[in-house]
C-alpha cells in the first residue's frame, strides 16, 4: 500500500511568477526509505512540507496528495499530528521546553495521553534511542547533535507512520550527522517506519537509501534506486552530479559499461573490475610518510607570515584544562590555510585567538609579526582582520542586504561615490546581484553567508577568518565560494578556514593542517596530506588509494584512471 | 543542595510548606515566632547554600536588618514611651523602635526563606503545579527558560562578530557602547523572532492547540508525602488555632501588649517551630538513615 | 495580531466583568478582612492580594481562549528577550531595557500581549535574580505598562512614533513602575502606611526612577523604530496580518 500518492501538484506562492512546484508526480510505498535531492531553493522543503497539511505554506495549491488512501485535506489534525512525523532543519529551533523529559513528551501531551501512557512511551523512546541518561537534563546542556536526536525522539515517542525530515543534518559535524542517518535508518529497518528525508549531503544518506528523488526548479527530474539515478543522471551530464558521492562522481567521469557504485567499498570492487588487471606491476601503496611540522619557514622569506602562533596555551578557566597546548603555526601571506579535526579539539578556539577575542595566558599571537594583544580594535579590524562567524544571521542589521552594505560604511572617510563603488565591486565579487532588495533572513544559506562575506569584505581585510564556512551549503554553493576564496587570495588576501568538510578542503586549500588534542599534529598541501591519512581522507582517496595512493579528489582520480585505462 | 531530602518530595508538598512558612513569617510578630522563623530560615539557607548562604547573610542581611530597624522610627512616631526628639521636632518612641526591630527581623527571615524557596521550588516543580490551572502560561514559561540560557548565548556570540567588525561594546565612550549594545540587542531579536517561526512550526506539527491537552509530569505522590502532608496540617491547625486566640501576634502601639503566656502557648510555639523545621528534619533523619546503613555495610 | 488578541468584543467583556466582579466584591472583601484581622501587616497583605487579583482576569482570560502556538511563542519570545536584556545590562543598575520592549510588545501586538509579556518578564527574570517579596508588584507594574501603552495604542492616542513612545515611556516609568514599587517596598518595609513615609521613599527613590525612565527613553529612542519594523515583519511571516 502506498503512504504516500502525491498527483499532479503545483503549488505557486503568493506573488511569485512561476510556481515553487511544477507538476509532481510521485508514490511512496510502505516502509520505503526515500531521499529527495537538488539544489537549494529547488522546492525540496516546499515539497515536504506539503506533506503535512499544518505545515503546508500560504499560496495556490492544484492536484492532489494521498495519505493512506485518504485525500490529506480530509484527514483530521490528530491523526495528522500522530501518523505524519516531521523533523525539521534546525535542531534548536525545534525544542520548545527547558527540560528534555518535557520536550518528550510535549507532543504526546498534545493528543491527551494520560501521565501513565506518556510515562511509557517515552521510556521506550529513551531506551530505543540509548537517551535516558539525558531525561532529567536540560535541554541546553546537550550538543547540537544530541538536540536533532531528541527532536526525532520526541517525535517518534508518538509512533507516527511515517517519518520526514526536512535536511535534518545540515546543522551537524559529519560524526553527528553520520550517528543521526544511522538512528534515522535504525528506525527504518527495525520499526518499519516510512522515511522521507530531503538532504544535500548525500555521501551517507544514498547507500541507505530505497529511492532518490532528484528535483531541479520545482520539477521532478529522476526518481529511481540510487544506482539507477546515479546511471541516469551520468547520462544526463546533470550538475546534481556534484552534490553526489564521489565514487558516484568518478563512475560519471569515465566512459565504462558498468553499474554504478555507491558507497567506498563499491567503488573499489568497480574500480578493480575497471582497471584492476591493468595495474598489476604498479606497486602497492605505502603510506608516503607525513613530513614533519614546517618549522619556521618565514626565516627565509623577508615578509612576516600573516599569522603566526609561538608556543601558544590557553585555557577558558584557571580550573580548567587547557584547550591549546603550546601550538606553533605560521600561515603564510595569500594562502588558504585549512584546519581540519574533530570536534572539541581547539579550531575554533583557535580563531577566537587569531581575532583577539580570546588571550592566550603564555605565548604570543602574531599578525604580520605585530602582537594582537598590543593592537586596538581599529587597526586589528580596518584593512587588517576581517571574520566571517559561523553563522552569518549574528551580522545582519538591516532590512535589506543593501542597507546592511551600506551600514558597514558607516563612518568609514570615503566619499559617497567611493562608498557606492565599494559595495559595487564586493556585490560582483560575491554574486549578490538581484539579491541586494531582500532582507537577509529571506535568503537562502548559501545567499546568507555570500552576504556577510560581502559585510566583512566592505572592511577590505588582509587576512580572513572563516569558521565552518560550508556547514549547510550545497554543492552548487560550495563551488561559488571557492572560487570567491580563490579570487580573494590572488589578490594577496590570507585566509585561514576551519572546516570538517574534508572534500572542500581537499580539493581548495593550500595547506591543510590536523588539529588534535589543543595543537597541530601534521600540516602539509592537501595532496600529500590526504595521501598520507587512512581514515582522515576524502572518499575518493579511501576508494581509489591502492590503484592511486596520491589522488585525493575526484577530479584526480578520474584522471589518473582515464591515463591508466 | 544535593543532600536536600526535601527538595525531592512531591512539589505539591514543597509549595504547601514553603507558601505557609512564608506568610506565616509575614503574619506573626510575636518576638517568639520571629525568633523561631529568622532560626530556621537562617539554619535552613545554610544547608541548601552552604558557606555562600553564610557569607551573603553575614555580609548583606546583618546591615539590612539594622537599615530597616532604623528607618522605622525616622517616620513612625506612635508609642507613648518618648525617648528623646528629632530636630524637626519628632518624637522618638521605645515602641517604633522595637517594632523596627521586629519588623527587621521579619523582613530577613522573609529573605531568608525566598532563598531556600529559589534553591527548592525549581521551575519544573512550578510548572508541574501550574500546568494544570494554566497550561498556556505554563508552557510560556517554559519556553521562556528554555529561550533565555540560548539568547545570552546568543548575545555573546553576537558580540563577538560585532568585535570582528570593529564594533566593541567594551571600547569607546559611553554612547558609543550603548549604541553598540543595542545594536547587539536589536541582531538579536530579528534572529529571536525569525527562528521563533520554526519553533511555532515545530509546536504545530506536535499537535499543539488540539483539544484535550494533558499535561505529563515526572513527579509521584508517595506515601512519604502524604504523611509529610498530613504532619504539616496538624502543625497549620495548631498555630491558625493560636492565631484565633491571639497568641502569635503583639501589639506595639501606642504601648506593647504581649498575649498572656500559658500551656497551650508552649504548644503553638512547638508547632510552628517544628512546621518550619520540617526540612532540616528530614535532612537530619536521612543523614542518620544513611550513616546507619553504612555502618551496617 | 490586535484583532487575535484584543478587538474581539467578546473577550473584552468576559474581562471586564471578571474584572467588575473583583472590584465589587472581592476587593472590598480583602480590604475588610484585612482591616479586622491583620493589624499591623494589613497595608502589605491588602496590597499585595490586590495586585495578585488584578492579574487574574488576564490569565484567565488568556488560558480561555486556547491560544494558538504562534502566541505563545511570540509571547515567549519578547519575554526572553527582555529577561536577556535585563542581564546583558546587568552591569549597570537600574539601567535596563525591560519597560522599553513591554511597551514595544504592547504597541505591536495588543495591550493583552503587552500585559503578558511584562508579567512573564518580571516573574522569569527572578528565577535568574531571585524571587522574593517584590515579585508580585514587578509583574504588575511591567505588565500593567505593556497594558496601558497597548490600550493607549488602540485607542490612537499613542502613536508608533518615536517620539511619542519615548515620553509614554518616561512617564510610564518614572511614574507607574518606580511610583508603584516604591510604595511595594515602603509597604514591605513598615507597617504603618503614612503620607511623610511615602514622600521621603519617593525622595529617596528619585534618583534610581530617574535613571531608570532615562534608560527607558534611551532604549525607545534607538530601538522603537527598528524593532516595529521588525515585529511588523513578522506578522506578516506567521500569517497574523491575513485576512
Amino acid at each position: 500500500m502506498e503512504t504516500y500518492q502525491i498527483e499532479d501538484l503545483t503549488f505557486t506562492y503568493p506573488l511569485a511568477a512561476k510556481p515553487a512546484l511544477d507538476h509532481i508526480n510521485f508514490y511512496v510505498s510502505n516502509g520505503e526509505f526515500v531521499t529527495i535531492c537538488g539544489k537549494s531553493g529547488c522546492g525540496k522543503s516546499t515539497l515536504l512540507r506539503h506533506l503535512k497539511s499544518i505545515l503546508t505554506p500560504h499560496g495556490e495549491r492544484k492536484g492532489e496528495i494521498f495519505f493512506n488512501g485518504a485525500d490529506i485535506v480530509d484527514i483530521d489534525q490528530r491523526t495528522q499530528t500522530e501518523k505524519i512525523g516531521f523533523v525539521l532543519q534546525n535542531p534548536d529551533n525545534q525544542i520548545v521546553t527547558d527540560k528534555v523529559w518535557h520536550e518528550l513528551a510535549f507532543g504526546l501531551e498534545s493528543l491527551g495521553y494520560d501521565n501513565q501512557t506518556i510515562r511509557l512511551r517515552v521510556a521506550e523512546m529513551a531506551s530505543f534511542f540509548g537517551i535516558q541518561n539525558w531525561f532529567m537534563k536540560n535541554v541546553t546542556e546537550l550538543s547540537g547533535g544530541e538536540k536533532q536526536l531528541l527532536n526525532l525522539a520526541s517525535i517518534m515517542a508518538m509512533q507516527p507512520s511515517v517519518l520526514i525530515l526536512d535536511e535534518p543534518t545540515s546543522q551537524l559535524d559529519p560524526i553527528a550527522a553520520a550517528d543521526f542517518l544511522y538512528t534515522v535508518k535504525k528506525i527504518n529497518r527495525e520499526l518499519g517506519t516510512t522515511v522521507i528525508l530531503s538532504e544535500h549531503r548525500l555521501e551517507e544518506v544514498l547507500p541507505i537509501s530505497d529511492r532518490v528523488i532528484v528535483m531541479e526548479d520545482g520539477k521532478l527530474i529522476v526518481n529511481e534506486t540510487p544506482q539507477k539515478a546515479g546511471e541516469i543522471l551520468k547520462d544526463m551530464k546533470h550538475d546534481m552530479f556534484l552534490a553526489m558521492p564521489s565514487p558516484m562522481r568518478i563512475y560519471a567521469g569515465l566512459k565504462n559499461g558498468l553499474a554504478c557504485p555507491i558507497t567506498v567499498s563499491d567503488g573499489r570492487k568497480w574500480l578493480n573490475t575497471l582497471i584492476g588487471d591493468k595495474t598489476v606491476g604498479k606497486k602497492p601503496h605505502a603510506p608516503t610518510p607525513q613530513a614533519p611540522l614546517r618549522q619556521i619557514a618565514s626565516k627565509f622569506s623577508p615578509e612576516p607570515p600573516a599569522i603566526c602562533f609561538k608556543e601558544v596555551w590557553y585555557r577558558y578557566e584557571k580550573e580548567q584544562p587547557d584547550i591549546i597546548k603550546g601550538l606553533s603555526m605560521e600561515v603564510a601571506a595569500g594562502k588558504l590555510y585549512c584546519v581540519v579535526g574533530g570536534n572539541g579539539t581547539g579550531k575554533t578556539t583557535t580563531l577566537l585567538l587569531v581575532s583577539g577575542i580570546l588571550t592566550p595566558y603564555r605565548g604570543k599571537v602574531l599578525l604580520k609579526g605585530k602582537d594582537v594583544a598590543k593592537m586596538n580594535g581599529k587597526e586589528k579590524f580596518s584593512h587588517n582582520l576581517g571574520v566571517l562567524p559561523q553563522n552569518p544571521q549574528s551580522l545582519f542589521v538591516k532590512k535589506t542586504v543593501e542597507l546592511d552594505l551600506h551600514e558597514m560604511l558607516d563612518g568609514s572617510r570615503l566619499t559617497k561615490e567611493e562608498k557606492a563603488k565599494e559595495i559595487e565591486r564586493i556585490v560582483a565579487l560575491c554574486e549578490l546581484d538581484g539579491l541586494l532588495e531582500m532582507h537577509p533572513y529571506d535568503l537562502s544559506g548559501g545567499e546568507q553567508q555570500r552576504a556577510a562575506l560581502a559585510k566583512v569584505l566592505l572592511l577590505n581585510p588582509q587576512i580572513l577568518l572563516l569558521d565552518e564556512p560550508t556547514k549547510g551549503l550545497d554543492g552548487y554553493f560550495k563551488i561559488k565560494l571557492a572560487g570567491i576564496l580563490k579570487k580573494l587570495t590572488d589578490n594577496g588576501v590570507t585566509i585561514m578556514m576551519v572546516s570538517h568538510d574534508i572534500e572542500f578542503c581537499a580539493s581548495y586549500a593550500d595547506i591543510c593542517a590536523m588539529f588534535f588534542d589543543g595543537n597541530i599534529v601534521t600540516e602539509n598541501d592537501p595532496q600529500t596530506f590526504f595521501s598520507g591519512n587512512t581514515f582522515y581522507t576524502t572518499a575518493a582517496n579511501r576508494m581509489a588509494r591502492q590503484f592511486f595512493p596520491d589522488a585525493v579528489t575526484t577530479e584526480e582520480v578520474i584522471r589518473q584512471c582515464s591515463i591508466n585505462s | 543542595m544535593d543532600k536536600d531530602v526535601f527538595s525531592s518530595f512531591h512539589p505539591l508538598v514543597n509549595f504547601v510548606w514553603f507558601t505557609t512558612v512564608l506568610l506565616f513569617s509575614m503574619f506573626f510578630m510575636h518576638p517568639v515566632f520571629l525568633t523561631i522563623s529568622l532560626t530556621c530560615s537562617f539554619v535552613y539557607s545554610v544547608v541548601l547554600n552552604g558557606k555562600k548562604a553564610v557569607r551573603f547573610n553575614l555580609l548583606y542581611l546583618l546591615p539590612l536588618l539594622f537599615f530597616v530597624a532604623l528607618i522605622n522610627p525616622a517616620f513612625n512616631h506612635a508609642g507613648e514611651t518618648i525617648l528623646f526628639y528629632l530636630k524637626n521636632g519628632n518624637p522618638v518612641t521605645l515602641e517604633s523602635i522595637i517594632y523596627g526591630i521586629a519588623a527587621a527581623a521579619m523582613f530577613i527571615a522573609v529573605i531568608l526563606w525566598f532563598s531556600c524557596y529559589n534553591a527548592v521550588m525549581t521551575s519544573d516543580k512550578f510548572i508541574y503545579l501550574f500546568g494544570r490551572v494554566i497550561p498556556a502560561l505554563s508552557l510560556i514559561l517554559s519556553m521562556v527558560l528554555r529561550f533565555v540560557p540560548r539568547y545570552k548565548a546568543q548575545i555573546k556570540i553576537i558580540a563577538n562578530t560585532q568585535k570582528c567588525i570593529g564594533r566593541d561594546v567594551a571600547s569607546g565612550n559611553f554612547f558609543r557602547r550603548a549604541h553598540n549594545g543595542i545594536r547587539i540587542l536589536s541582531i538579536m531579536t530579528t534572529w529571536a523572532l525569525e527562528n521563533a517561526i520554526e519553533t511555532a512550526d515545530s509546536m504545530k506539527s506536535r499537535g499543539y492547540g488540539l483539544p484535550g491537552r494533558t499535561s505529563f509530569s515526572i513527579f509521584r505522590f508517595d506515601k512519604r508525602d502524604k504523611t509529610a502532608l498530613l504532619f504539616m496540617v496538624i502543625l497549620i491547625a495548631i498555630v491558625l488555632y493560636g492565631a484565633a486566640i491571639g497568641q502569635n501576634n503583639i501589639r506595639f502601639f501606642p504601648s506593647i501588649k504581649m498575649p498572656v503566656m500559658n500551656g497551650s502557648s508552649i504548644l503553638i510555639y512547638c508547632a510552628y517551630f517544628f512546621l518550619s523545621l520540617i526540612p532540616i528534619i528530614i535532612d537530619a533523619a536521612e543523614e542518620i538513615k544513611w550513616k546507619h546503613i553504612r555502618s551496617r555495610i | 495580531m490586535q484583532h487575535q488578541f484584543l478587538s474581539d468584543r467578546k473577550r473584552l467583556s468576559r474581562r471586564t466583568l471578571v474584572a467588575a466582579l473583583l472590584i465589587v466584591l472581592v476587593i472590598p472583601l480583602t480590604i475588610l478582612f484585612g482591616v479586622y484581622f491583620l493589624d499591623d501587616r494589613k497595608y502589605y497583605f491588602i496590597s499585595m492580594l490586590i495586585i495578585i487579583y488584578t492579574m487574574l482576569p488576564f490569565v484567565m482570560v488568556f488560558e480561555k481562549r486556547k491560544p494558538q502556538a504562534r502566541d505563545l511563542v511570540i509571547i515567549a519570545v519578547l519575554s526572553a528577550i527582555a529577561v536577556a536584556g535585563r542581564a546583558a545590562f546587568f552591569m549597570v543598575p537600574q539601567f535596563k531595557p525591560v519597560v522599553a520592549i513591554v511597551i514595544i510588545a504592547g504597541v505591536c501586538f495588543g495591550a493583552e500581549a503587552g500585559f503578558l509579556v511584562g508579567a512573564m518578564t518580571g516573574f522569569v527574570s527572578n528565577f535568574f535574580f531571585g524571587q522574593g517579596p517584590w515579585t508580585p508588584w514587578q509583574m504588575f507594574c511591567f505588565g500593567i505598562i505593556g497594558f496601558i501603552a497597548g490600550i493607549l495604542f488602540q485607542k490612537g492616542i499613542l502613536k508608533k512614533g518615536k517620539w511619542p513612545l519615548c515620553i509614554f515611556g518616561g512617564l510610564a516609568t518614572f511614574f507607574i513602575y518606580g511610583g508603584i514599587i516604591d510604595l511595594g517596598s515602603l509597604l514591605i518595609f513598615t507597617s504603618d502606611f503614612s503620607w511623610p513615609a511615602l514622600l521621603a521613599t519617593y525622595v529617596s527613590g528619585f534618583w534610581f526612577n530617574i535613571v531608570h525612565a532615562v534608560a527607558t527613553v534611551f532604549f525607545l529612542f534607538i530601538l522603537a523604530r527598528p524593532m516595529i519594523e521588525k515585529l511588523d515583519r513578522i506578522k506578516i511571516k506567521y500569517g497574523l496580518l491575513e485576512p
